[in-house]
């Protein structure tokens, strides 16, 4: 717009206008400042990304770490960047072989399965250039399981009894437990190590570790960069930088793989349109649905037995998941200790079915009793649909399934004791991931009477567990694999349906092989450049 | 003007105080925080101590009141999810939602008087029909939609932007495209009519008679006097996206109040949720005064408005014995 000279001079409005013109001038002008200022903070612009990508890595995760602390690091969303990364533990779980491998301790050894002994590796400094030392590895342990931190990783591995931890010198280091515990090493390579100064009364947001890289910037809300730390004790990782973003949408995680903004995408589906770049891999995880059995029609057996009779599973996967995921018999996947490998998915019969229902309702069971199925918004891809096909499948069978669709918080009051009270029978759609590797890990909380996340058990089937736990090697596999069956055949307290798969997004420029503890833990130092 | 500001400022403070209040009282109701905090198997004993060590072992009347102490010491609490203070979470996103919005509404308002004038000057014309068109798909189209498509073909396809976040300049092009959308399809049906019946007022007439061009016409005689319900729509538009264009942020990893809000309440952070409503109500609050100060600056019939009603109220006594002088005067 361009003013004519009489402009303002001659009527009573002319003040106002210029007020209202230079109201609207500066409030351009203030919001152009904050745009530039923004833009200045920022100047590494999408041109320097560019050139960036040769040395570093750039990540996009699915949502920002609420925090690094090493405790909490069990958290899929802290763990991802702190494990093997930014942090060390003593002993790693390889997760394609599933054998404990040296890490910041290399060797372990115990005579009567209650006290271990770690030797600890020489040598190892923290990003803040102090040892590391036994005491640096006792403190991790009391901080993290003894303290009252309230630590994640506390309730999730360690419950709650204590550890005794002692010093012996400076590479030695004893552990005890309250009982005999053959998987302690296992519990402690959850436990990232911090140095002795870390505070035990407050927790860390930005951690100092042993790892091959050191955090250099948290930007909250924008990114976290970390460089490779100079003084690692082991070999010197690909990418001297790395950067972690994250974005909410898959489609928007995939969309910066194929335009180039990013090098790696976690958690990814089929349906973020990723194409060649997503790379699928086993995942751990397992979707079932638990019956509740304290309310009619699920206290009786036949309608358990008819619940899995009822499922199209091979159906289920072939078109809901175009064949990604396998069907399941457990809940634990092959490569877990303890997974059964001749137990096979119950067989889609739904003339089977139907007759078990009416041979419970001819017996006077209430089949036509409300079912309540609780599922997740979210939680895994097409879990809406799945969530509406078994509702159909299950209303053939001759059940009165009501569809439920619930947000993480409320989903929780079902999911965990104490259980929601008010409510018809529950069928609840589980997922659970197995992130530990051994099934104790898995039926004590879920399969137990009184487990936190299970609805039924047996005093017999409570004692094979407690048996299973305390055993070793071979004896150790078999014990757990009669578990799994035994609860298909006795139990049924579970409709097991598929093992699932997880997907990230590579760039072609990028060589990294995702294995199953990927989500969990991605360790920068294994990513590499494609030569 | 400062009596005004003044009574706006006290009779708010009530409001400020019952939205508080009912966020506070309505996250609690939502339900216990701890299983989201603590690990699936956590003990009865894990339970309680999480309660005790985050207050929430208290009564409500309790929590509240030790709420509202911390916040008359500028303490909002501390975040359940990050450990971090709440204020400083909030203070920190908030910016990044204000600058969006600011610039979004900005552009809207320019891009919808300008599209708007032009659809007036001939009803029904073709310059109206195709301004009418367009503005209605941008009305109606859902933002998440429009997002990922902008996306897919300006990121993706034709590579010239980033697909989302806030490193550079360009970034803040698909954002704020896909922002404003909506208001600038609402402004532009709203200048359009105010347009389309400021020009078909006598005082057009007059000016066009006595030479005015039709620059002048529009610009100075016609467009002031549709500014505004213009302004009416374009305040309510603003207040939306105050408040936090959700969509929006989540899509391009926006780290702004929207997303935070959203994410405190799915993740029941209460001291958060409760800090960044705090803010945003100020904020609303602030924004509905300077909408109502540029309506006296842009209305003249609203401005002898405040000012009776400033007169009125410092002589409140002596006018009383002076009433019916002024009928008397009407009746003379």
């Amino acid at each position: 717009m361009t003013f004519e000279p009489t402009f303002g001079s001659t009527d009573k409005t002319g003040s106002t206008r210029r007020r209202l013109a230079l109201a609207l001038t500066s409030a351009t002008v203030g919001s152009t400042m904050l745009l530039s200022g923004c833009a200045v903070a920022n100047s590494d612009n999408a041109e320097g990304d560019a050139n960036a990508a040769s040395d570093t890595l750039r990540v996009v995760l699915q949502q920002e770490p609420p925090t690094l602390e090493p405790c909490e690091s069990n958290l899929t969303s802290t763990g991802v960047v702190d494990r093997s990364t930014i942090t060390e533990p003593l002993v790693e779980r390889n997760p394609s072989s599933g054998e404990l491998e040296p890490k910041l301790a290399t060797e372990w050894s115990s005579e009567d399965d209650t006290t271990w002994t770690f030797k600890l590796r020489e040598g190892v400094t923290f990003h803040d250039g102090s040892d590391f030392t036994a005491e640096d590895a006792a403190h991790t342990i009391e901080r993290a399981v003894n303290s009252e931190l309230g630590c994640n990783v506390e309730g999730y591995v360690f419950g709650d009894d204590d550890l005794t931890v002692e010093v012996v010198d400076d590479t030695t280091l004893t552990v005890t437990t309250a009982g005999a515990d053959p998987i302690l090493p296992l519990r402690i390579s959850f436990l990232e190590v911090v140095p002795s100064e870390t505070s035990d009364t407050e927790k860390v947001r930005e951690p100092i570790g042993t790892g091959p890289y050191k955090l250099d910037e948290w930007q909250a809300g924008q990114k976290i960069t970390v460089s490779a730390y100079d003084g690692y004790w082991g070999e010197k990782p690909a990418f001297p930088k790395a950067e972690y973003q994250w974005r909410d949408e898959g489609t928007v995680r995939a969309a910066m793989i194929t335009s180039g903004e990013a090098d790696i995408a976690m958690g990814l589906a089929p349906e973020d349109q990723i194409g060649d770049l997503g790379v699928p891999y086993p995942n751990n995880e397992t979707v079932a649905l638990r019956m509740h059995t304290d309310k009619p029609p699920f206290d009786d057996i036949r309608v358990r037995q008819a619940v899995n009779y009822a499922i199209d599973k091979e159906g289920i996967v072939a078109s809901l998941y175009a064949g990604r995921e396998k069907v399941a018999a457990q809940l634990v996947p092959e490569g877990i200790v303890g997974h059964n490998t001749g137990l096979e998915g119950w067989p889609f019969d739904l003339e089977q079915a139907k007759s078990l229902v009416e041979e419970a309702k001819a017996d006077g069971v209430d089949t036509s009793a409300p079912i309540s199925l609780i599922v997740r918004n979210a939680q895994f891809p097409k879990i809406e649909e799945l969530g509406q096909v078994l509702q159909e499948q299950l209303t053939q069978a001759g059940l009165n399934v009501e569809l439920k669709l619930l947000e993480t918080s409320q989903h929780l009051q079902y999911q965990v004791r104490p259980f929601v009270e008010d409510e018809g029978a529950i069928l609840h759609m589980t997922q659970h991931g197995n992130q530990a590797g051994d099934a104790a890990f898995t039926v004590g909380q879920y399969m137990e009477t009184d487990g936190a996340q299970s609805a039924f058990g047996t005093p017999e089937l409570d004692a094979m567990i407690e048996e299973a736990n305390a055993a070793t090697g071979d004896e150790r596999q078999s014990a757990f694999e009669e578990i799994f069956a035994y609860q298909n055949e006795e139990i049924v307290q579970f409709a097991h349906i598929m093992h699932q798969t997880g997907m990230i997004g590579k760039a072609e420029n990028i060589n990294y092989e995702p294995n199953s503890s990927t989500g969990d833990e991605l360790r920068l130092a294994e990513i590499k450049p494609a030569q | 003007m400062l009596t005004y500001l003044r009574k706006r400022i006290v009779s708010s403070a009530l409001p400020l105080v019952v939205v508080v209040i009912g966020v506070f009282a309505l996250a609690r109701m939502t339900g216990n925080p701890a299983s989201l905090y603590l690990p699936l198997n956590a003990t009865e004993q894990m339970r309680e101590d999480f309660a005790t060590r985050n207050g929430l072992d208290q009564p409500l009347w309790a929590q509240m009141v030790d709420y509202f102490g911390g916040v008359l010491q500028l303490d909002f609490g501390t975040s359940l999810r990050t450990g971090e203070s709440a204020a400083a979470m909030a203070l920190r996103a908030f910016p990044a939602t204000l600058q969006l919005a600011l610039t979004t509404m900005i552009l809207a308002i320019v891009l919808a008087v300008i599209v708007g004038s032009w659809a007036a000057l001939k009803p029904n014309g073709i310059a109206d029909r195709i301004a009418s068109f367009v503005s209605m798909a941008a009305a109606s189209i859902p933002d998440f939609w429009l997002a990922i498509v902008g996306i897919w073909i300006f990121a993706i396809t034709l590579g010239w932007l980033p697909t989302s976040g806030v490193g550079s300049s360009a970034s803040w092009i698909l954002p704020i495209a896909t922002l404003m959308m909506r208001p600038f399809g609402a402004l532009v049906q709203v200048v359009r009519g105010a347009m389309v019946s400021a020009l078909s007022e006598p005082y057009i007439k007059l000016a066009r008679s006595k030479g005015a061009s039709q620059k002048r016409v529009i610009t100075r005689h016609a467009l002031r006097n549709a500014a505004a319900p213009a302004l009416t729509v374009a305040g309510d538009l603003t207040v939306g996206l105050i408040n936090g264009a959700v969509v929006v942020e989540t899509i391009f990893g926006w780290p702004g109040i929207g997303k935070l809000m959203i994410d405190s309440i799915l993740q029941r952070d209460f001291a958060v949720l409760q800090a960044a409503v705090l803010l945003t109500a100020i904020a609303i609050f602030v924004l509905n005064i300077l909408i109502d100060l540029a309506y006296a600056l842009l209305d003249p019939r609203v401005r002898p408005a405040s000012a009776r009603f400033r007169r009125k109220r410092t002589p409140e006594k002596p006018v009383t014995p002076a009433d019916p002088t002024p009928t008397a005067t009407a009746q003379a």
